[in-house]
């Protein structure tokens, strides 16, 4: 037995090596236990056999000559071939398009003023102007195309100059620029009759990754309020307005959407007049919007379910008008606790994008299997070409997901 | 009640400005809206028909569809009516999303649980694996999967494992049962479908026992041997019956110029890529509806049930889980009915499922009624999950 004394004087021992530093952090996630120690060990095995596979696969099998191949077309699809655009080059005319859209990013960096928006715009500005820089002979990619390419550069510093020395720094102003900016990028696309250099093309042959943006960013502007509109129509207490809400969501939710697409482009000529202008593209982007919009619909009704009673309430004692309540009150802290079922709703009609290939419209994936399908000496690239798809859609619904979790925490979803 | 104050002028409120008037004006002009809109597209939609001669009614459906489908799950010929074939076409997305619910609910669990895991390893690898497949369109990985298949080596030179399972470039035949004479076939799926029952209560009643008492009384083992007991008996009793076995084993067997194996059960490259992507597809999803479950249960049961000395894997089967299926379910259901209209995404790699058959048929038949026909088709299968699902909560919830 010790007195206490000589326990007092004992020196204050550091802990166990094993419970500090690298050692402790892997002892007390990988080697906790028996079990957690095998399952370290089967899954080290399994992740061994795969990476060693893939990266022999990678090294010595693969062959990414077929995505060099299609370059340009998997980004523009058909729109700049003969037959889309006769004797003429069209191509400077979606690049124009994509300066407007890069100026808009340069505009968001200048009135957020930094942050998210600055990396990102940077981002996307860097990726293009190396696309500008790939080691191409010069007859596939022509020098006028490079420089426009890199005049993402200037186009986003103008944009940033614009936000922050004139008065067009605001979000108001930056939301009519971008409205204006979709609409020019339509009219630059489509062409106008009797311009030299703005040859009309047929939408058609509109195609490549250009269309599923062009569709996801019209789809995703109009389903929003699309959506809260039916949710607010669901949540009535007018009983018509009620049904026929209930009626279009639960029609459109039941319904794959390739079907609706396909009956679309069977029924919807036949329920408007003959001369009725409607073409393939307008037909997939209203029937997307819609189909979306049902389910946005549903994801904001849950947001306002939610929300407890005592806000209403509050805001009718406060002598507010129902619409006020609803505009002020109820919607924006509906919205705010449902952004990520909006967002994952807004990644869904991005991916479904992909589904017009059964209207025949040529989208990025579409455009790759009929290129695979028409050139049997690809069919062993295959692999690689859906692996680069993969990488592509998943770089910008990753991007989606990213930004909707940061705008969570500006939020402070889940803190107050 | 306040009393309002009325003057020798009050008039009463404003017309305008009357609640229920404005109300009333609202439902009338959304209701006229609605119904013109319908209205005028069916005058046009008719107009059209009348103008261009187009086919309408459903008096098409006893005809022969004189069409083959490419796949087909139960016994079909070209001189089958459009209905059959309509029928056959429904069996396909059907089985398809039962089979696929159930693996796609499998793998789900399995990753979901490994995303919770506290082993680092483990929890990051389910991390990528839900990050990488929920955000990349189904359609790129079915046509990734479609063109693995496509890729395998052509039937002469395919592979052939133990001599029973052949894959190769036209897809996979394995053995499957085969019932010789239908009603004894269907006679012993009644009978065992009793002896699984059987097993059930036996089981029931023993773990109810051990619950009560602490006796030992292995429920499991028992419960199992109760199903082998019964089923066999029904399997002896068919086959003194009748005869015969109610189910033969039909292997597959090379045939003709081409070696194309015959017999047995041959999954084609379209239905075996569908399967895949649909179910690594769905399982990110439902993994991490999994994950959200799990963390919706307090931190105290699971230690609670720690420090009362369960393992790892008893905490999670018999306190975590159970309590995480409430949260687990509603949306799950969902995730059902998504796996049930994405594999219409099988028109894009040619199996013959509902929607591809469908679309084949507009070419013979009037449009307007076969997309009726889906929706009621689509419908249907969606009542008849919810309705499981929604029977299955009920059962698991806390009263």
């Amino acid at each position: 037995m010790s007195s206490p004394d000589t326990t007092l004087q004992k020196p204050v021992l550091p802990p166990p090596v094993i419970e500090q530093g690298a050692l402790g952090w892997a002892h007390a996630n990988l080697f906790s236990n028996r079990f957690n120690t095998t399952l370290t060990v089967i899954s080290l095995a399994i992740l061994g056999i795969v990476l060693w596979s893939s990266l022999r696969w990678l090294a010595f099998e693969s062959d990414w000559t077929v995505i060099a191949t299609l370059s340009g077309r998997l980004i523009m699809g058909p729109y700049n071939t003969e037959s889309a655009c006769p004797g003429q080059d069209c191509f400077w005319r979606p690049q124009a398009a994509l300066l407007l859209v890069t100026m808009l990013l340069g505009m968001g960096w200048g009135i957020a003023g930094g942050g998210l928006t600055k990396r990102y715009a940077i981002g996307v500005v860097a990726v293009l102007a190396a696309f500008s820089l790939l080691p191409y002979g010069l007859d596939e990619m022509g020098m006028d195309v490079r420089l426009l390419l890199l005049a993402n550069i200037p186009a986003l510093a103008l944009g940033w100059f614009l936000a922050r020395h004139t008065g067009l720094g605001t979000a108001r102003w930056l939301a009519i620029l971008a409205v204006g900016t979709f609409v020019v990028t339509l009219v630059l696309l489509r062409g106008v009759e009797g311009i030299p250099g703005m040859q009309p093309v047929s939408v058609n042959h509109w195609g490549g990754l250009m269309l599923n943006l062009l569709l996801a960013v019209a789809g995703i502007t109009l389903s929003f309020p699309l959506g809260v509109g039916l949710a607010l129509g669901r949540r009535s207490r007018l009983p018509v307005v009620k049904l026929l809400c209930v009626l279009f969501i639960e029609i459109f939710r039941g319904v794959p959407l390739i079907t609706l697409l396909f009956m679309s482009q069977t029924l919807v000529p036949l329920a408007f007049p003959k001369d009725f202008p409607v073409n393939s593209l307008m037909r997939a982007g209203i029937v997307i919007t819609l189909f979306s919009a049902a389910y946005m619909a549903e994801n904001i009704r849950g947001g306002l379910q939610a929300l407890h009673r005592g806000q209403t309430e509050a805001a009718q004692s406060l002598g507010l008008k129902t619409w006020q309540s609803t505009m002020f009150i109820t919607l924006p802290q509906a919205i705010r606790n449902v952004i990520p079922a909006i967002v994952g709703q807004f990644i869904a009609l991005f991916k479904d994008t992909t589904l017009v290939f059964i209207i025949g419209m040529q989208d990025i994936l579409t455009y790759s299997r009929a290129f695979i399908q028409g050139n049997p000496e690809f069919i062993a690239s295959a692999q690689e070409l859906f692996i680069f798809l993969a990488l592509v859609f998943w770089i910008f619904t990753y991007s989606m997901s990213h930004i909707s979790r940061r705008i969570e925490e500006h939020l402070g979803v889940g803190r107050r | 009640m306040a009393v309002i104050p009325r003057g020798l002028n009050y008039k009463g409120i404003p017309l305008w400005r009357h609640t229920q008037v404005i109300q009333g004006a609202l439902q009338v002009i959304s209701a006229l809206v609605a119904v013109s809109l319908v209205a005028w597209f069916f005058l046009n939609i008719s107009g059209a028909i009348r103008d261009r001669d187009i086919p309408y009614g459903f008096s098409f459906l006893s005809r022969e569809y004189q069409t083959p489908i490419g796949h087909h799950f139960l016994p079909y010929e070209s001189s089958d009516s459009f209905l059959y074939a309509f029928g056959v076409a429904a069996t396909n997305t059907l089985l398809v999303s039962i089979v696929g619910v159930i693996l796609a609910t499998a793998l789900g669990i399995f990753v979901g649980v490994s995303r919770m895991s506290g082993n680092w390893i483990v929890s990051r690898a389910a991390l990528v694996y839900i990050e990488f497949f929920r955000n990349v369109p189904l359609l790129v990985q079915l046509f990734f999967w479609f063109y693995i298949v496509l890729a395998l080596p052509q039937v002469r030179e395919g592979h052939v494992i133990a001599e029973r399972i052949y894959i190769n470039n036209s897809g996979i035949s394995i053995p499957w049962p085969y019932a010789p004479n239908l009603d004894a076939g269907l006679l012993f799926i009644g009978l065992a479908a009793i002896a699984a029952f059987s097993g059930l209560t036996v089981h029931r009643a023993l773990v109810r026992r051990e619950t009560l008492t602490g006796v030992n009384s292995y429920p499991v083992a028992l419960g199992i041997s109760a199903f082998v007991l019964v089923a066999a008996a029904a399997w002896l009793f068919v086959s003194v019956a009748f005869g015969e076995a109610p189910f033969y084993v039909s292997t597959p067997e090379p045939q003709g110029t081409f070696g194309r194996p015959v017999g047995g059960f041959t999954a084609p490259g379209g239905l075996i890529a569908l399967l895949v992507g649909l179910v690594i597809y769905t399982s990110s999803f439902i993994a991490e509806i999994v994950r959200a479950g799990i963390q919706s249960v307090g931190r105290g049961q699971s230690e609670a049930a720690r420090s009362l000395g369960l393992p790892y894997m008893k905490t999670l089967r018999h306190v975590t889980f159970p309590q995480a299926l409430r949260v687990i379910i509603p949306p799950l259901i969902s995730q059902c009915l998504n796996l049930t209209k994405n594999s219409s995404l099988a028109a894009a790699i040619g199996y013959s499922d509902l929607t591809n058959v469908a679309v084949t048929m507009t070419q013979t038949a009037p449009a307007v009624s076969i997309f009726i026909m889906i929706m009621l088709a689509y419908l249907a299968m969606s009542l008849a999950y919810s309705l499981v699902g929604n029977v299955y909560n009920r059962l698991i919830r806390f009263v």
